[in-house]
């Protein structure tokens, strides 16, 4: 093991186990859902399918039962709903065939509701249908199965258009998702450092240059774990509740490609962040210092999302072209632009590349400030002198 | 093999203003060397540049070889001036830690240390739970448990009770015995007197002693009197000075003084046990270059 990677497991190790990461991890994902995705949750799974029992009253004698009850009294199933006999009768008017109007009753207020209408609309096209042969009852149920094809001019490519613009938008939100909460790690863990004063031990076996690429790694890592968490709980709790999944699954085909570009970017990019944020916290005293210099730079990142009408409708524009190279913005810009229009192959090596080359670049200035200011415990750097570091061999 | 430590004609300045002033040393392999100055000095900016924690503005450094690579940072075990620790690790994993930072972990040999050093029992505790005298034993423990060839040892007594500096002050001449080489910065001139092969001092930047301890007192001259005695002790001629310490005291003569005639009026004032005529203390040494500076 290398010495820097020693210093990436400590330091993820050692800042995973913190009480405030743990809290945040968990506690977040319970809050929303708290506050929002229960009620549903509960109603979903609480009355499944099964336990519907659906009534209703036909006056114009066109519904045979099927799996509901028919009643021909309405009466008595408001009676036989009260007494739980049923949890839902529905009454279909003479007038039925010409407005489409019918009369839904519930024992409870019922937050599915849509669940229950979709089986009574699968019941009602049954009976309307029930001449005709069952291949077509289904396509009248669900009439399209739709693949989305963009054809280029060398044929065609067999790409998932909306998905892929869903992944797009998904990777520009998970992506400064990722670099808002990494940045506190970063920040904090680096600022910790000079208060704790271990540093002359750590400095006395490794360089500066190892030291700093061992934290931005390890915490990075920190930051990405959290982030993961909270997907994980994100698509357990949608892919809990069966009907969501199967729409997930069947709406979903990305092409790979995509996914192994938006990889790559999101590492490199997060990279890039990770080592600004390093390096802010090498300059700042206290970690909220650090926070206020760090927004600037995450403000600059979320650039491309306030384009993002503009980058989807001028994928060629001069604009679009800057934020596809310029490193703060080239992670979230590029994937949109590869998601919707064809994307030069040079554009996407060269965007890559500059990418690569600032982790780097930044990395060696993140070093120098960090070299320069670290054992001035609790006295900031003017700009000045931050300048001066850096233009220091 | 040659020198363990060059230091030659290093500078460096912080914010226009001088730290250290062409500085030159050397350490050889096997010595206890001595850094010394008042607090300010710069020695512990000497210390850090030996390190590559702070660069010289000019001159040269060299430890153990050429370039302070990766390979010789793990032959050197180093106890800084600022004293901290991770406060949520656990002893164990601390040394773990540092250890495995020094690419040479023996656990035997930290739980010997930690046992020599009376804090076995605490191995399982957090950081956050030692007091602050057990917590520098642990450092000192981190700075030595690679079995270094260069140890540094800045300021290792400050803070220690009487049991745990004979503690320490054991364990580096164990050290010493074993060949190390070691480097202590300290205030304790006692200590240094006692360990050190030779030193080095700084005041205010510049060295101003260089040389084996025997060596720097000669140079003093037998200008002084220990003394046991009962009674008052006071304006005796031909003594510039005199540092009381209870029925004990230094007396520093004045150049050209006659011994004899200053014994003569001791013994007339008061009941002498004892009399000794030596060299001034490396303690007296260092006050004087101080003062005359
Ligand atoms: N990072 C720094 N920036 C500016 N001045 C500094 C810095 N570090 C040290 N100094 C100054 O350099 C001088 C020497 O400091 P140093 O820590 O080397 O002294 P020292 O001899 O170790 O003193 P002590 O015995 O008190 O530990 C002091 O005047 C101090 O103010
Ligand atoms: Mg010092």
């Amino acid at each position: 093991m290398t010495k820097w990677t020693t210093i990436a497991k400590h330091e993820y190790t050692y800042n995973v186990r913190r009480k405030e990461f743990i809290f945040l991890t968990l506690g977040m994902p319970l809050f929303i859902m708290v506050a929002m995705g229960l009620p549903v949750l509960l109603a979903g799974s609480s009355i499944s399918h099964a336990e519907y029992r659906i009534g209703y009253v036909d006056k114009t004698g066109l519904f045979e039962p099927g799996n509901f009850t028919k009643y021909t009294d309405e009466e008595l199933a408001k009676k036989n709903l009260l007494d739980n006999k049923i949890t839902h009768f529905f009454v279909i008017p003479a007038n039925y065939t010409a407005t489409g109007k019918i009369t839904i009753f519930a024992g409870k207020k019922d937050l599915m509701g849509r669940t229950v209408e979709s089986q009574i609309r699968n019941f009602l096209i049954d009976n309307l249908l029930k001449r005709e042969n069952k291949d077509v009852v289904e396509r009248v149920k669900t009439p399209i199965n739709s693949e989305y094809v963009t054809l280029n001019e060398k044929g065609e490519t067999s790409d998932g258009g909306l998905s892929d613009f869903i992944v797009s938008v998904a990777f520009a939100v998970f992506f400064m998702l990722s670099i808002f909460t990494s940045s506190n790690f970063l920040l904090q863990g680096v600022v910790e450092e000079k208060e704790n004063r271990v540093m002359e031990i750590l400095l006395s076996s490794v360089s500066y240059r190892e030291l700093l690429i061992g934290k931005i790694f390890g915490l990075g890592a920190v930051g990405l774990t959290q982030i993961l968490a909270w997907l994980v709980i994100g698509l357990g709790i949608l892919t809990s509740n069966p009907v969501v999944f199967a729409m997930l699954l069947d709406r979903m085909h990305v092409s790979i490609p995509l996914l192994l570009f938006a990889f790559s970017y999101f590492m490199l990019g997060y990279i890039v962040f990770a080592s600004i944020m390093a390096g802010l916290g090498a300059v700042a005293t206290t970690s909220r210092e650090g926070q206020q210099m760090a927004g600037i730079f995450s403000l600059i990142g979320v650039i491309p999302m306030m384009f993002l009408q503009f980058i989807l409708t001028n994928p060629g524009a001069p604009l679009t072209k800057i934020l596809s190279y310029f490193p703060l913005t080239s992670p979230i810009t590029m994937i949109m632009r590869l998601s919707t229009a064809e994307v030069q192959y040079y554009e996407v090596v060269l965007s890559t590349m500059i990418l690569a080359v600032s982790a780097i670049v930044i990395i060696e200035l993140s070093v120098k400030v960090f070299r320069a200011s670290l054992l001035m415990y609790g006295k900031k750097p003017t700009l000045k002198e931050v300048i001066r570091y850096l233009s220091e061999s | 093999m040659g020198n363990t430590v060059e230091v030659s004609n290093v500078s460096k300045s912080f914010n226009g203003q001088f730290v250290v002033r062409d500085i030159s040393f050397d350490i050889a392999k096997g010595e206890v060397f001595g850094l010394i100055g008042p607090n300010g000095a710069g020695k512990t900016t000497i210390i850090r540049m030996l390190l590559d924690i702070l660069r010289p503005d000019s001159g040269g450094l060299s430890i153990l070889g050429s370039g302070l690579t990766d390979d010789i940072k793990d032959r050197i075990g180093y106890l800084p001036e600022e004293r901290g620790l991770y406060q949520r690790l656990t002893v164990m994993d601390t040394l773990a830690y540092l250890g495995a930072l020094k690419n040479k972990q023996s656990k035997r040999r930290t739980l010997e240390l930690l046992e020599t050093m009376g804090m076995l029992s605490h191995k399982d505790k957090k950081i956050s739970e030692l007091s602050k005298g057990m917590a520098q034993k642990i450092q000192l423990i981190a700075a030595i448990s690679h079995d270094p060839e260069f140890i540094i040892l800045d300021e290792p007594f400050s803070g220690l009770d009487p049991v745990n500096m004979k503690l320490v002050n054991d364990l580096i001449l164990e050290l010493g015995k074993r060949g190390k080489t070691i480097l202590i910065s300290t205030h304790m001139m006692d200590q240094v007197e006692r360990m050190c092969d030779r030193i080095f001092m700084i005041h205010k930047g510049n060295g101003v002693l260089y040389g084996s301890v025997g060596e720097i007192k000669s140079r003093f001259g037998k200008n002084t009197i220990l003394l046991e005695f009962d009674g008052e002790l006071k304006d005796i001629k031909g003594v510039k000075k005199i540092n009381h310490s209870g029925n004990y005291a230094e007396l520093l003569l004045e150049s050209g003084a006659d011994t004899q005639d200053v014994l003569k009026t001791i013994a007339s004032k008061v009941r002498v046990s004892k009399f000794e005529l030596s060299a001034p203390s490396l303690n007296e040494i260092f006050i004087q270059v101080v003062e005359e500076a």
